[in-house]
């Protein structure tokens, strides 16, 4: 009889101590949000952030890239595609960009003036030719190399903690091809690259790139024009 | 028969026929009204059946939306415990979102299971609805606001609501799915088991007021919160309770959702139903829980009579439906809490718990009608204290459990 | 469910006799955890037998292994327990150094700092792990609530995670010789302080939160007749049936790879490893599904507790990855095991001194603890199953790997 009221007591009690927590919930602020309406572009509570670096879509400053062929040898599901016509030795067509990765997180990408491989971090950085991450504009404006004064920052080198070198572009890239729907997000292909020019975009549009057709996720970032080879010679690279 | 329960057992039970209100409407305001070559020719019978059958159709008509409101109010509530929003995109803060999910339902193909029982698979839904709404006939709204008066109004509900067990067996049988005849069992294990402490709640009830009739039950608790049969014994605010625990198993909901538990055989009954056939499960579902909500406010918390004698303060319909909603919310509540039992484990609560104390509810109660002959002052205050004291020395021993709680350390 | 013996005089038999009802369960049904089958003799609501089917999630981890360079193959670890990976990275990354230490000529350690982040790291995804164990039971009993708490508080440790690497699910984060520097962590600087106080922000809030958790379900009478007493699993049972992590101490079986055989720096953290026992006054019976449960409720403080004493000493200074051109190991093979939250997580690699491995084993915890499932649900009922699926904590990912 003592256990038969002890249940009942026990019973009543811990579901009433449930309903306790519960009721406390109810008068707590949410802690969803409407997704597509409010996402981290409007600052709201509990609206969070995409953070920096997160890992999205893949994009290539391909004019960058030197055509090394690294990420396609690591992407453990083959993903990329490159084929490129090497040029001749001792040829380049430019250099690529420096990458100046500051220690606030902010990076930098542009021309650090003279030698880039042994900088004196002491002394002040001059970068010229400062170009966004993405835009086919950037690719114009680097060849024409305008010697706009707002394209140049001058900075010093105490906040920078990262600089990736330039490299001689020795590539005439014909293809350059990214399924993105057979990329597990790894990101193996971005610590590979030796130029930096292959990144994940870390804003919406590199969560929100959905697409009605699948091949449609093949993203061609081959740009034939900035090589400013005349049609012939790109039909003879293609062949 | 009616000579046995009119001159024996119980005395107070009127049986006789009370007037009706249809017959009354149609001798008293349309006969009068019409012309004297109709009138003369007019059926008072026919009269009455058309005037019932137009108050039938306003009926069906307006309590099917009872359901669409309540389910985006479980939706929110649930959300609410949840620390989530619940639906909010059709319409403004998601108010619409159960009308376009019963649009969605509607247009959804209807798909009968080709091995099943095509004639009770189709019938099955039916039964549930109708049975459920029947329900509302014999539930005073307000003081004229009741459908029907039965003289034996509680057991009318009691009756048609077994039913509903009946549409739930079909339904299971009928879709030949090893999962819906298991829920389908289940439910009827369940709802026949707690149909026992549900009527013997009600019979304590029954023993005090002396009438079936609802109705009359109301009347008798017109003196304010105090003479709200809840608080006129002890036994019967236990009985609440094993009513009101019982009510929820009735209406499958959770803790007592076995027959749909989704985390164990997918849906229950209705796993093989789509469309139009799904969206009556789920109109009965949320009827039924308004339904029993409204008998328990009728029977235990005053019906539509107010707080106060002589004010109308939570009283009429008005007052009538907010504390039914409050039953409702509580059920939810209930619902978003608890984890739910085991086949038997219900049993073992229904039978080992709920029918001893029923029946230990109905000999006090029969001793205190022994006592207090009729309600006055005394009888009202001394049950009022007792509910009281236990009240009390129930919280002291919870909060004594509460700072000498074990603490499981791990070792 | 016609009757089986044809009555051949019409004579009908009072002894009631029932055919026996076969039900899957699975591999498309609302608690199986994924994709499991289960094949369910049932007589009414007991079961006879239940005998589960895998493989619906096999993806060739071991022999895609084959074809990969040992780098590549860490975000394929990802996948087996999608719930912990971080934790499986680990497991992989630590065999394949040992692999590599074989190696005399080179000169290799992980840096201090990366085997804090390790464990720091670890730790959390722990939390996250259990956490989703705690809130999917509730769900599998029938509770709908826990579960939205857990993952309340679960999308706050995603958030962390996604910080350092960039990922919510799928991390990749550890990597042979260190972590990632995918998202710079610089020593001493703002955001690192920031990351460390974000940590002890949540935790601040979520120790708390274990006790409301414990309050709302553990202790809940409607949970505890749900699972106290129910497959009971005997520590003897337990040890034959290879059964490890939460569900071999829920048996009473004293036995946590991080403490018995600390690999990292484990050694360095005082941490209790809780291990269930019998409470007669509550019901619970020693290794029962309670039991297990209860494990990783406490295990879960223990995390707690390790992490807070990381953010008490701060990360050291240094690199945070081991100065290694190419992961090249030596001819050889190595067994390596760890404790990942649902038991001992194990590695075997045969390397034949290539970039690639010659072979590659996992041993996943959850397969060998769904092995005792079939002994566990005899005699039980429907609803038992879910219990009990609930408690040994699968993941089908790792279980077909």
């Amino acid at each position: 009889m003592d256990k038969y009221i002890r249940n009942i007591y026990k019973g009543v009690y811990t579901v009433l101590v449930g309903m306790r927590i519960t009721i406390r919930q109810f008068f707590e602020p949410n802690v969803t949000h409407q997704y597509p309406y409010e996402h981290d572009f409007e600052k709201k509570q509990n609206v969070r952030e995409i953070p920096k670096g997160y890992r999205g879509q893949l994009y290539n400053r391909i004019e960058d890239c030197i055509g090394c062929k690294k990420c396609e040898l690591i992407c453990p599901v083959d993903c990329i595609t490159i084929t490129g016509d090497k040029l001749p030795k001792g040829e380049q067509l430019w250099d690529s960009m420096n990458v100046i990765h500051l220690k606030d997180g902010r990076e930098i990408i542009g021309l650090i003036e003279g030698e880039d491989k042994k900088l004196n971090l002491d002394e002040e950085l001059t970068i010229t030719n400062i170009t966004s991450r993405q835009g086919p504009q950037e690719v114009i404006d680097r060849l024409e190399q305008s010697g706009d004064e707002s394209r140049t920052q001058t900075i010093s080198g105490s906040e920078v903690s990262r600089v990736v070198t330039r490299n001689p572009v020795v590539f005439y890239l014909d293809q350059f091809d990214i399924d993105m729907s057979l990329c597990m997000y790894c990101g193996l292909c971005t610590e590979v690259c030796p130029t930096e020019c292959l990144t994940m975009i870390d804003t919406l549009e590199g969560i929100e790139y959905s697409k009605f057709d699948r091949t449609d996720l093949i993203f061609n970032f081959d740009k034939q024009e900035m090589y400013g080879k005349d049609e012939t010679d790109t039909a003879e690279a293609a062949d | 028969m009616s000579d046995f329960f009119s001159d024996g057992f119980f005395k107070n039970i009127n049986l006789q026929d009370s007037s009706n209100w249809a017959t009354d409407f149609v001798q008293d305001v349309i006969i009068p009204r019409l012309p004297e070559a109709v009138a003369g020719h007019f059926s008072v019978e026919l009269g009455t059946v058309i005037v019932m059958l137009v108050c039938a159709g306003i009926f069906v008509a307006v309590v099917p939306l009872l359901p669409l409101v309540l389910v985006l109010a479980e939706r929110k509530v649930a959300a609410r415990f949840q620390n989530r929003t619940g639906p909010m995109r059709v319409g403004p803060w998601g108010t619409l979102q159960t009308l376009a999910d019963g649009l969605k339902l509607i247009f959804k193909e209807d798909f009968i299971p080709p091995q099943g029982d095509k004639v009770l698979f189709l019938l099955a839904p039916y039964v549930i609805f109708a049975c459920s709404f029947a329900v509302f006939a014999a539930i005073p709204f307000g003081q004229d606001i009741l459908v029907s008066d039965f003289n034996i109004g509680i057991f009318y509900i009691m009756a048609i609501s077994s039913v509903i067990v009946m549409g739930v067996i079909m339904a299971g049988w009928s879709s030949n799915s090893k999962w819906s005849l298991l829920g389908s069992l289940r439910s009827a294990a369940q709802i026949v088991s707690y149909e026992i402490p549900l009527g013997l709640s009600i019979l304590t009830i029954v023993m005090l007021v002396g009438s079936l009739s609802m109705r009359e039950i109301v009347a008798s608790q017109d003196g304010g919160i105090f003479t709200w049969i809840i608080f006129r014994s002890p036994f019967t605010f236990i009985a609440f309770f094993i009513f009101f625990i019982s009510a929820i198993a009735e209406v499958n909901r959770t803790p007592f959702d076995l027959p749909e538990a989704e985390s164990e055989i997918v849906a229950g009954f209705h796993t093989e139903y789509s469309g139009m056939r799904f969206a009556l499960f789920f109109i009965a579902e949320y009827a039924n829980m308004f339904a029993v909500s409204a008998i328990g406010v009728t029977l235990f918390l005053g019906g539509w009579q107010g707080v106060l004698p002589g004010y109308d303060f939570l009283g009429g319909l008005p007052g009538f439906v907010i504390k039914t909603l409050g039953l409702v919310f509580l059920m939810m509540w209930l619902r978003w809490t608890l984890p739910r039992l085991r086949v038997d484990q219900l049993m073992n609560l229904c039978w080992k718990y709920f029918i001893p104390i029923s029946f230990f509810n109905i000999l006090g109660t029969g001793i205190w009608g022994l006592i207090f002959k009729e309600d006055d002052v005394w009888s009202i205050g001394i049950s009022c204290a007792i509910i009281y004291i236990a009240l009390i020395s129930a919280y002291a021993i919870a909060g004594r459990n509460l700072a000498r709680r074990p603490e499981p350390q791990p070792s | 469910m016609e009757s089986t013996q044809q009555t051949e005089s019409k004579i009908i038999e009072l002894k009631p006799f029932t055919d026996e009802m076969v039900v899957n369960m699975g591999p498309q049904h609302p608690s199986t955890h994924g994709v499991l089958r289960l094949e369910l003799r049932l007589d009414g609501e007991i079961v006879r037998e239940a005998i589960p089917h895998i493989g619906y999630l096999h993806r060739c981890f071991e022999k895609h292994s084959e074809n990969l360079s040992y780098p590549q193959i860490i975000p394929f670890t990802d996948r087996m327990d999608y719930v912990a990976a971080m934790n499986q990275n680990w497991g992989f990354c630590l065999a394949v150094e040992k692999l590599l230490e074989m190696d005399e000529t080179k000169d290799f350690a992980v840096p201090e700092r990366a085997e804090y982040l390790r464990v720091l790291i670890c730790e959390l995804n722990r939390i996250a792990s259990h956490l989703l164990s705690f809130g999917t039971y509730g769900m599998d009993i029938g509770a709908f609530t826990p579960f939205l708490y857990a993952f309340r508080d679960r999308e706050r440790l995603l958030l962390l995670f996604e910080k350092v690497c960039g990922a919510r699910l799928t991390y990749n984060y550890i990597r042979i010789g260190g972590v990632s520097e995918i998202i710079p962590l610089e020593p001493g600087s703002i955001a690192e302080q920031n990351y460390l106080d974000e940590i002890e922000g949540f935790l601040d809030y979520f120790e708390p939160k274990i006790d409301e958790y414990n309050d709302l379900l553990t202790s809940n009478s409607i949970f505890s007749e749900r699972t106290m007493g129910v497959a009971v699993m005997p520590a003897e049972m337990a040890i034959s049936y290879g059964a490890t992590g939460p569900n071999l101490r829920g048996s009473g079986v004293d036995w946590d790879l991080r403490r018995d055989e600390p690999y990292s720096i484990y050694d360095r953290f005082d941490f209790d490893v809780p291990i269930a026992k019998d409470i007669p006054e509550l019901g619970a019976v020693l290794g029962d599904c309670w039991s297990r449960y209860k494990v990783r409720m406490d295990e879960m403080k223990e995390s707690v507790k390790i992490v807070r004493q990381i953010l008490a000493e701060g990360l050291p200074d240094g690199p945070v990855m081991a100065d290694l051109k190419a992961v090249r190991p030596p001819k050889g093979e190595i067994y390596f095991r760890s404790e990942a939250p649902r038991g001992e997580l194990g590695f075997y690699i045969v390397s034949d001194g290539t970039p690639k491995p010659v072979r590659v084993k996992g041993r996943s915890p959850c397969f060998s603890a769904l092995s005792a499932l079939q002994e566990l649900s005899r005699g039980l009922m429907v609803a038992d199953i879910i219990a009990i699926i609930g408690s040994i904590d699968i993941v089908m990912g790792e279980v077909d790997r």
